[in-house]
């Protein structure tokens, strides 16, 4: 095009907006920001995994290659925090996605009133982790905690339990706890998916004779697929990389029973100031969460539609 | 191949009410438009036929049966959707079988009838493909194919050709009208084009704010719309309603505005004295006259030519009338003209009830 020289001058910036070169102006800001905060750590702390960095023995600080990947195969907390990891995730993600799914679905019906069940839905997901994680510490206590004296008064329990210090049951009331908190971020985005399916489709189902359930399965799921699937990434990843529920309600315990990497990992570094082999942890998880959605993304199919 | 009848059907959304005691009878294999603008109700009515949606009040007779119990699948109806509503993960060939799929009939025989359905479509070449890989057309093909394969007492079309483009639009009215013509199987239209109401049907009810204003053939909607509402939607460009007053002995009418005479025998005998009324002229009715025989006289305003005829704005008075005229047309903007329209392309309207008057 030849229109700029027609152009009266607006001086430099305004010459400089006609070429190619502004729109890497324009991105500078942000990638600078991207490179301090983001692309220098990240590659700081793939760098000291390779290292020794003790606080607590600066004597002993510089390059020793893959000790603390060999040292992390012959770790059993390791592998402890890596099964728990995947148990908690898995269980967590799967309540929380079938949890979403039964308030998208009755909040799209559209009832009167349900404008206020949306926002109350809402209110878990709004909480931080922290202030979520000491409400439900209280809730579920062993000596003052609410849910004890009911389920006592209804004849479920005997009588009191700890339920984050009985290893039998601690991860499985810390899962319950994240489904709770995380639930309503699939409902959200699953209602946004629900809302775009073109209500023709169900029509149509109705007029060929389309149960409930064939309707279930043959529009609603395939056609919900890429949100569920984005949903379902976001939040593994989330949940890997998180471990502040577990620091206030657990804080990995008792013994190793409720020990997930991320939590693994931060107190292998604010706890034992063992930054390398916390950055090796952090290494380990980064390498799994790619690899997870990669396959989970081959799987699902998304990238083909 | 059924009949179908509409009894007093109403339907009310909480206080709101959409639909006001409509009545309309189609016979064995006809072909019923219902025509209107957006929000008449009309794709409403469409879906309390399919049972999409509960009646009000009222009865939906298919073929003499009461079907306003009966849920979609079992009125033995076939519907095609504006949007195609096609089944996205599966093959046009399992869509198009779906129904009887659902109804439990063997795959062989379902074979048969998807492939007899896709060959009267020419979509025989796209049965392994998924919707997402189909032009607009092509869907529009597999929509339809999905429909004639059950063999239903009654197809029900919501805008059908929305989605398309002019020439496929054109295309594939002219495929309905032949598929209709093959099967005889009786049709619900629903559309808001005039074009396609007066190509396909053989019964069209133009409806508006809920009501039927007129039901009758197209031909009859055309030549004698009954209210101003009907006469403006029909027709294009759209028909001149001219101003004026409606004078008659009981034996002669004569209607006059400035610029405007026309009189008329009538056989009604009603008296009018200088009653405000409104003449209605189809542009394409008007004939260049000489003086004596001129009911309109104007000025030419503007001149169009579109190829095989020109539009012509004329100033009559203090209105303006548009006449379709043939293309070897001499004269040129600011020309005084006399026009003239046979009587039975008239239609006089009352200027306050806006019904039509008959002489």
């Amino acid at each position: 095009m030849d229109t700029g020289s027609h152009l009266p001058k607006t001086g430099m910036i305004g010459e400089l907006s006609e070429t190619r070169y502004w729109i890497y102006l324009l991105l500078l800001p942000s990638l600078v920001i991207i490179l301090l905060v983001i692309a220098y750590p990240t590659i700081y702390g793939m760098a000291i995994s390779f290292r020794e960095m003790r606080l607590t023995r600066p004597g002993l600080n510089g390059w020793v290659g893959f000790k603390h990947y060999l040292v992390m195969i012959d770790d059993p907390v390791f592998w402890v925090a890596l099964k728990n990891t995947v148990l908690w995730v898995t269980f967590a993600v799967v309540l929380e996605l079938g949890l979403g799914f039964i308030a998208a679905t009755a909040l799209n019906r559209n009832v009167p009133g349900t404008g206020i069940f949306a926002v109350l839905i809402l209110v878990p997901y709004f909480l931080p982790n922290v202030v979520a994680g000491h409400m439900w510490a209280l809730l579920l206590d062993p000596r003052l905690g609410v849910i004890n004296d009911i389920l006592v008064r209804i004849g479920i329990l005997n009588s009191y339990k700890a339920w984050f210090a009985d290893p039998n049951t601690a991860l499985a009331a810390t899962i319950f706890v994240e489904a709770w908190h995380g639930f309503p971020f699939f409902a959200l985005l699953l209602l946004a998916g629900l809302k775009g399916i073109p209500q023709d489709l169900y029509k149509a189902a109705a007029v060929d004779g389309a149960g409930p359930i064939a309707e279930f399965r043959l529009i609603t799921v395939p056609m919900l697929k890429s949100v569920i699937a984005a949903a379902v990434i976001l939040r593994v990843i989330s949940l890997v990389n998180s471990p502040d529920l577990l620091l206030i309600l657990t804080g990995g315990g008792p013994g190793d029973a409720t020990q997930v990497l991320s939590l693994y990992a931060f107190q292998t570094a604010y706890k034992d100031f063992n930054f390398g082999y916390a950055s090796a942890l952090s290494v380990v998880m980064f390498v799994i969460l790619m690899v997870f959605a990669y396959a989970y993304i081959r799987l699902s199919k998304i990238g083909r539609e | 191949m059924a009949t179908l009848s509409l009894q007093n059907v109403q339907k009310s959304y909480g206080g709101l009410q959409v639909l006001h005691g409509i009545d309309v009878e189609l016979e064995d294999g006809g072909f019923l438009v219902l025509l209107g603008p957006s929000g008449c109700g009309k794709s409403t009515l469409l879906n309390l036929i399919a049972g999409l949606d509960d009646i009000s009040a009222g009865d939906i007779r298919i073929d003499g049966r009461s079907v306003v119990e009966l849920a979609p699948k079992d009125r033995n109806i076939a519907m095609v959707f504006q949007s195609y509503a096609l089944y996205p993960t599966m093959t046009v060939e399992r869509n198009i079988g779906f129904g009887l799929e659902m109804r439990g009939i063997n795959g062989i025989e379902r074979s048969a009838a998807v492939k007899k359905a896709a060959d009267l479509l020419q979509i025989s070449h796209l049965l392994d493909r998924r919707p997402a890989n189909l032009s607009g057309g092509q869907r529009q093909r597999v929509a339809m194919g999905r429909a004639i394969v059950r063999n239903p007492d009654l197809f029900l079309f919501d805008e059908p050709l929305s989605n398309l483009d002019a020439k496929l639009r054109a295309e594939m009215r002219t495929e309905i009208k032949r598929l209709h013509g093959r099967l005889g199987t009786s049709v619900v239209y629903v559309t808001h084009d005039q074009i396609e109401a007066m190509t396909l049907g053989t019964k069209v009810a133009v409806m508006k704010g809920g009501y039927i204003q007129q039901f009758a053939d197209p031909q009859t909607i055309y030549e004698k719309p009954a209210n101003m509402f009907v006469a403006g939607f029909i027709g294009s460009p759209p028909m001149n309603f001219v101003t004026g007053t409606l004078t008659s002995d009981g034996r002669l009418a004569r209607f006059e505005a400035p610029g405007v005479r026309v009189e008329a025998p009538m056989s009604s005998g009603e008296i009018f004295r200088a009653k405000a009324a409104v003449l209605g002229i189809r542009p394409e009715e008007l004939k260049i006259a000489d003086v004596t025989g001129s009911m309109l006289t104007g000025t030419i305003d503007v001149i169009e030519p579109t190829g095989p005829d020109t539009i012509v704005t004329v100033r009559v008075g203090d209105q303006a009338v548009v006449a379709r005229l043939p293309s070897r047309f001499s004269s040129k903007a600011g020309d005084g003209v006399y026009l003239r329209a046979e009587l039975a392309g008239l239609s006089l309207f009352d200027a306050v009830t806006e019904m039509r008057i008959q002489l």
